[in-house]
């Protein structure tokens, strides 16, 4: 009775709260921003923004970091920041960025082209390792600066490098003379204060140079509080105390609860870029049996098995309906890159067997057997302690052996797991997810060269094995040399086509982008891109009236 | 080799030996004891004097208590001593037995009497002995300490030492001892834990078997009266060594060693059972 | 017979027969996945619901029941067994075989065992039946799982050494293997048992998460251990109490056992 009682009184709350929020959704940004606050899920390992490699000091970054151009995380267009404009010569071999005037760092230095070209020597340097320096790396030679005018540098590359212009979305410029060095910044907050173990306490830079569209100074926000949380059954408990303003990502029962017990505070955004697929071992030194292998590079036999797959049931039952079925390697939510000529492949359990029997397969008392007569049977490895995985695998299993085949989830932990898969290759499927950052395609040559690491079916190889391989090869190697976009597509459209023709990824689902945002938090728009929720961070307060009483 | 008075019993265990625990001083110092066949000899000395040593010396049990023997123990003209722990180990329970002071402790707390009795028994049997041979042995051994046979109790032997009285528990283990019909038996303070009464009929018993069965008993106590009662003869053992041997009646009437005649001195001096104690001194001297 | 142990034997039966039937009252079987209704509250069809693919948890839980009462009791007889000969064995020797024990037994208990396991783990061929991975999980634990009972045996083993009816014994001309399993044994009984009720839950707890290492009991299969897995990040068990009911059943039958044995050990 009692909590009935205050769950009532909770909702009469919420219902206020909207209200006012309605009523002075104009005046609350006059207001003074107050104190946002999340949790980072790991201790931060830098705060220099040219060796960021792992997600916390990637939030810092984004919060703190002043770059040249910005991928607006909800139209993915790119738009001009440090520079008012840049210009990509025609062999794509230079970038010339025009400067805004009249910013300072943080700590009151200037902004200058100088900082931008000490920016680009420093995270090119190869001494220092940054991996966000090897994306720029293209051909062999130095990467070189020009300042041409104090606002105006151009930046010289030994080869050309597709979508460059993207790449700097990534680059945090640095004070070239500023003794605070990578303490000075240009994003609209900087750190204040960094408790090891405990939290980040950002501040408001005040030399930040945006104004909103009514000439108020950004950010509105004073600072933001990032707690060095890793564990998320607290973050939720903190964030439905009140103690939390956001959560960037969350599972889909996370979503499901909170959706139920405060409707209005769960956002979907719809598919990520990311994806969760299957594959077949098609490494031809794989101690596994002959046959087996010969199943597996069967093009036939893979998109047997892609079609034999609910993708509809995976993204329904397994996520609550927060996945849309994937289609290849590109998620719809990619506005530019998807070939929207690609469908989803349908859940065709008869034309799977037809497509079987075309390669000799025959079903005999609900066995199927192979032409030699195995009975087919396999296992799919995937990393233990993800539950959506583990629930697809087993979902999996019971859509395959409607057709007869055998399958065997095995669940490894994960060192264990990519040991196999990548280095002894003693296994027959495997079922994994990427976890995609980047809109370009650039951003997926690990995985679809031939001769890639990470062309996990077959990695390393000296020449490509197949036909289409090799077809994926020319045509990955064109999209990367060419600085017109449309070519590009071209060639990235066809290499999506044959990989739905192929399946050497058997595609399953993009998972949505899903995220708590306080009711207290103005201005939120979560989005599919990282950072999901605070991506217009500048742009965002904190009612502080709304939150007391939460 | 020891030597018999030609006028003594024939000579079942004579022994010289001197026993020293690991990191100690000797507990027995060249302690020299000589049983006859048949006879009941009393052994005694204040606690901690190494009673229960020589019991154990005498049994080869002392191995595991990291004890060093020295010396020989002749039992029916073979060195103990000098066996190997498989041949003690077939004299154990058959030739030589042992009945210890607290009857309930020495008995298995989780087993049922029959099975105790049938294991002892089982230890030292013929390959094609029967299961009847074992339970009429039992029967009968059972019958020597007076204790009810199956037809009297049928229940008797399925009970375990927390079931029984302190006496009938001393009366099954001194039952397990004779089932083989040991020519020595080592009474080690057997009945010190007893009431009196029960310790009376212990001591009726263990003079009826020594009478019946011909059995030799050593009877070890820091009682004085029941040494009294029931030896033929009295070794009195004191820092290690015998220090005054022979028989009962001599022992305490006429303590020849200054250590016995303080003994003697500590007994209490109720006229009563002096007189009765000496009666009783007469009436073994005279059997 | 009181009425707590006659209670405890009902559910012991109860649960035995009914995991048992578990062919006719769950003729679905364990593995059926009811998509349209996913994580179902319990309903006439669903008894307990359904579980996070859509599967019959009531069925999950009996056939689950079969496999854990059957198997964990198993491993924990191989777990005790070896305690009994390391730590009862050295325990009754005493001196420096009682020293060497310890020392092996804290060795054991020290070894990185989750690196171990995933070195099983490699050895063992990624296509086996689920039926043959749950075998193999248990003969496992039982294997792996001595080494804290062995002990606590060798204590209690060790306090019997030099007692009094062990001596007796002795003089008896009882020796070697027979004293230990006649007279020794008997003595560590209460300790094993003990030891035997402590082993089956912790059994079927780590069968669970062996899971992690690709072991343990493998989809589509239930064990209790699997069943237990679910309430995993379970924040609110007021909203949904049903997904309780194989912890509860865990504690029940554990308890009833534990009624049962305690009882024959007083009266016998
Ligand atoms: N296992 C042992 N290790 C070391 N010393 C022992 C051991 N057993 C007995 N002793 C010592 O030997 C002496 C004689 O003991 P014991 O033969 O038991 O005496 P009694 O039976 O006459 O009371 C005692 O001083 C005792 O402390
Ligand atoms: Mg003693």
């Amino acid at each position: 009775m009692k909590t009935i009682g205050r769950r009532a009184c909770l909702q009469i709350a919420f219902c206020f709260v909207f209200f006012s929020l309605v009523l002075t959704a104009d005046s609350a940004l006059a207001q003074s921003g107050g104190e946002l606050r999340f949790c980072l899920r790991s201790e931060p390992k830098t705060f220099d923004p040219l060796l960021v490699d792992e997600d916390a000091s990637l939030s810092i970054r984004y919060l703190t970091g002043g770059v040249l151009v910005r991928v607006n995380r909800h139209s993915q267009e790119l738009e001009p920041e440090l520079a008012e404009s840049w210009t990509i010569s025609k062999d794509g071999r230079q970038i010339t960025f025009k400067l805004r005037h009249g910013i300072l760092f943080s700590d009151g230095s200037p902004f200058s082209a100088e900082d931008v070209a000490f920016t680009m020597q420093r995270l090119m340097d190869p001494a220092l390792h940054s991996s966000t320096g090897d994306s720029f790396r293209s051909g062999s030679g130095a990467v070189s600066t020009k300042i041409v005018a104090p606002d105006e540098i151009a930046i010289i590359f030994p080869a050309p490098i597709a979508g460059v212009d993207r790449l700097f979305d990534q680059v945090a410029i640095m004070s070239a003379h500023s003794p605070k060095k990578e303490a000075a910044v240009l994003g609209p907050f900087m750190v204040a204060e960094y408790k090891a173990g405990s939290s980040v306490l950002l501040q408001r830079n005040p030399n930040y140079w945006k104004k909103d569209s009514k000439g108020r100074r950004l950010p509105y926000l004073d600072s933001i509080r990032l707690d060095i949380q890793p564990n998320r059954d607290v973050e939720m408990l903190r964030f439905k105390r009140g103690e939390l303003d956001l959560i960037n990502t969350l599972d889909s029962d996370y979503f499901d609860r909170l959706a139920s017990s405060s409707p209005g505070l769960a956002h979907d955004a719809g598919a990520t870029l990311d994806s969760d697929f299957m594959w077949f071992n098609q490494v031809a030194s794989a101690p596994i049996p002959e046959y087996k292998r010969a199943w597996f590079a069967s093009g036939n036999f893979r998109r047997a098995i892609s079609q034999a797959i609910n993708r509809d049931d995976l993204a329904r039952v397994v996520f609550g309906g927060h996945a849309q079925p994937a289609i290849g390697p590109v998620s719809t939510s990619n506005k530019f890159w998807f070939n929207s000529k690609l469908k989803v492949e349908p859940y065709r359990p008869d034309a799977a067997l037809e497509r079987l029997k075309a390669d000799g397969f025959h079903l005999q008392n609900g066995v199927l057997f192979d032409k030699s007569g195995n009975a087919v049977e396999f296992s799919i490895v995937t990393n233990a302690g993800s539950k959506p995985r583990e629930r697809m695998a087993v979902m999996v299993q019971e859509d395959l052996g409607k057709l007869g085949i055998k399958v065997n989830v095995v669940t490894l932990d994960f060192p264990s797991l990519i040991e196999r898969i990548s280095q002894k290759f003693n296994y027959e499927a495997a079922m994994l997810g990427f976890r995609n950052v980047d809109l370009d395609p650039n951003g997926q040559m690990n995985i679809w060269l031939s001769s890639a690491e990470d062309h996990a079916w077959n990695p390393q190889q000296k020449s490509p094995a197949t036909a289409w391989e090799a077809e994926i090869d020319r045509l990955m190697r064109a999209q990367a040399s060419s600085v017109d976009p449309k070519k590009r597509k071209e060639s990235f459209d066809r290499v999506q086509e044959i990989v739905a023709e192929q399946a050497p990824f058997i595609y399953l689902v993009n998972p949505n982008a899903l995220s708590a945002v306080a009711a207290s938090v103005e201005g939120a728009n979560p989005g599919i891109l990282s950072p999901q929720t605070f991506w217009n961070a500048e742009r965002l307060t904190v009612n502080g009236t709304t939150r007391a009483s939460r | 080799m020891a030597v018999f008075d030609s006028d003594r019993m024939p000579g079942l265990l004579s022994a010289q030996i001197t026993v020293r625990y690991a990191g100690k001083a000797p507990v027995l110092r060249g302690l020299s004891l000589e049983i006859a066949r048949g006879e009941v000899v009393g052994l005694v000395g204040q606690s901690g004097s190494g009673k229960s040593t020589l019991a154990l010396a005498i049994l080869g049990l002392l191995g595991r208590q990291r004890a060093i023997v020295e010396g020989s123990i002749l039992f029916q003209g073979v060195d103990l001593l000098s066996l190997r722990e498989r041949e003690l180990r077939n004299l154990r329970g058959r030739a030589l037995s042992l009945v210890l002071q607290s009857p309930l402790a020495s008995l298995n707390p989780a087993l049922r009497i029959r099975t105790q009795l049938r294991e002892a028994w089982r230890a030292h049997c013929n390959d094609d002995a029967t299961t009847e041979d074992c339970d009429q042995a039992i029967e009968s051994a059972l019958r020597s300490v007076s204790l009810p046979s199956s037809e009297q109790d049928r229940d008797f032997l399925k009970k375990r030492a927390a079931q029984l009285s302190v006496g009938q528990a001393q009366r099954v283990l001194i039952a397990m001892a004779i089932l083989h019909r040991p020519a020595l038996l080592i009474a080690d303070e057997a009945t010190s834990a007893l009431d009196v009464i029960t310790q009376a009929e212990i001591l009726e018993l263990f003079a009826r078997l020594n009478r019946e069965i011909g059995m030799s008993i050593l009877y070890i106590s820091h009682d004085l009266p029941s040494v009294a009662g029931l030896c033929q003869r009295t070794a009195i053992l004191h820092e290690g060594q015998i220090v005054e041997c022979g028989a009962t009646e001599q022992i305490f009437t006429a303590p020849a060693h200054e250590y016995t005649q303080r003994l003697m001195a500590a007994l209490p001096q109720l006229p009563a059972r002096r007189e009765a104690f000496a009666a009783k001194a007469k009436a073994t001297a005279v059997e | 017979m009181n009425v707590a142990r006659k209670l405890a034997c009902a559910v012991v039966v109860a649960v035995c027969a009914v995991s048992l039937a578990a062919n006719w009252l769950a003729p679905e079987g364990y593995a059926k996945q009811f998509r349209e209704t996913p994580n179902a509250p319990p309903s006439h069809q669903h008894w307990l619901g359904t579980d996070d693919v859509g599967r019959d948890r009531f069925a999950r839980v009996l056939y689950g029941t079969r496999i854990s009462l059957l198997l964990a009791p198993a491993a924990a007889l191989i777990s005790t067994a070896l305690a009994v000969l390391v730590g009862g064995l050295a325990g009754y020797l005493g001196g420096i075989w009682l020293r060497l024990a310890r020392g092996f037994t804290d060795l054991f208990l020290s070894l990185p065992w989750l690196f171990l396991l995933i070195t099983v783990r490699a050895l063992l061929p990624l296509n086996v039946s689920p039926m043959v991975s749950v075998l193999i999980t248990f003969f496992v634990l039982g294997v792996l799982g001595w080494a804290a009972s062995a002990r606590v045996l060798s204590t209690s083993a060790d306090g019997l050494r030099n007692s009094d009816f062990i001596l007796q014994a002795r003089a008896s001309g009882l020796h070697g293997p027979r004293l230990f399993f006649v007279h020794v044994l008997p003595n560590l009984k209460p300790v094993l048992y003990a030891q035997f009720w402590i082993s089956i839950p912790v059994f079927i707890l780590s069968e669970a998460n062996l899971g992690i290492l690709g072991l343990g009991v493998a989809e589509p299969m239930p064990s209790w251990g699997s069943l237990l897995r679910e309430l995993e990040g379970l924040i609110s068990f007021r909203e949904e109490p049903w997904k309780l009911a194989p912890l509860l059943l865990l504690i029940v039958v554990m308890t009833s056992f534990q009624l049962l044995l305690s009882n024959e050990e007083v009266t016998a």
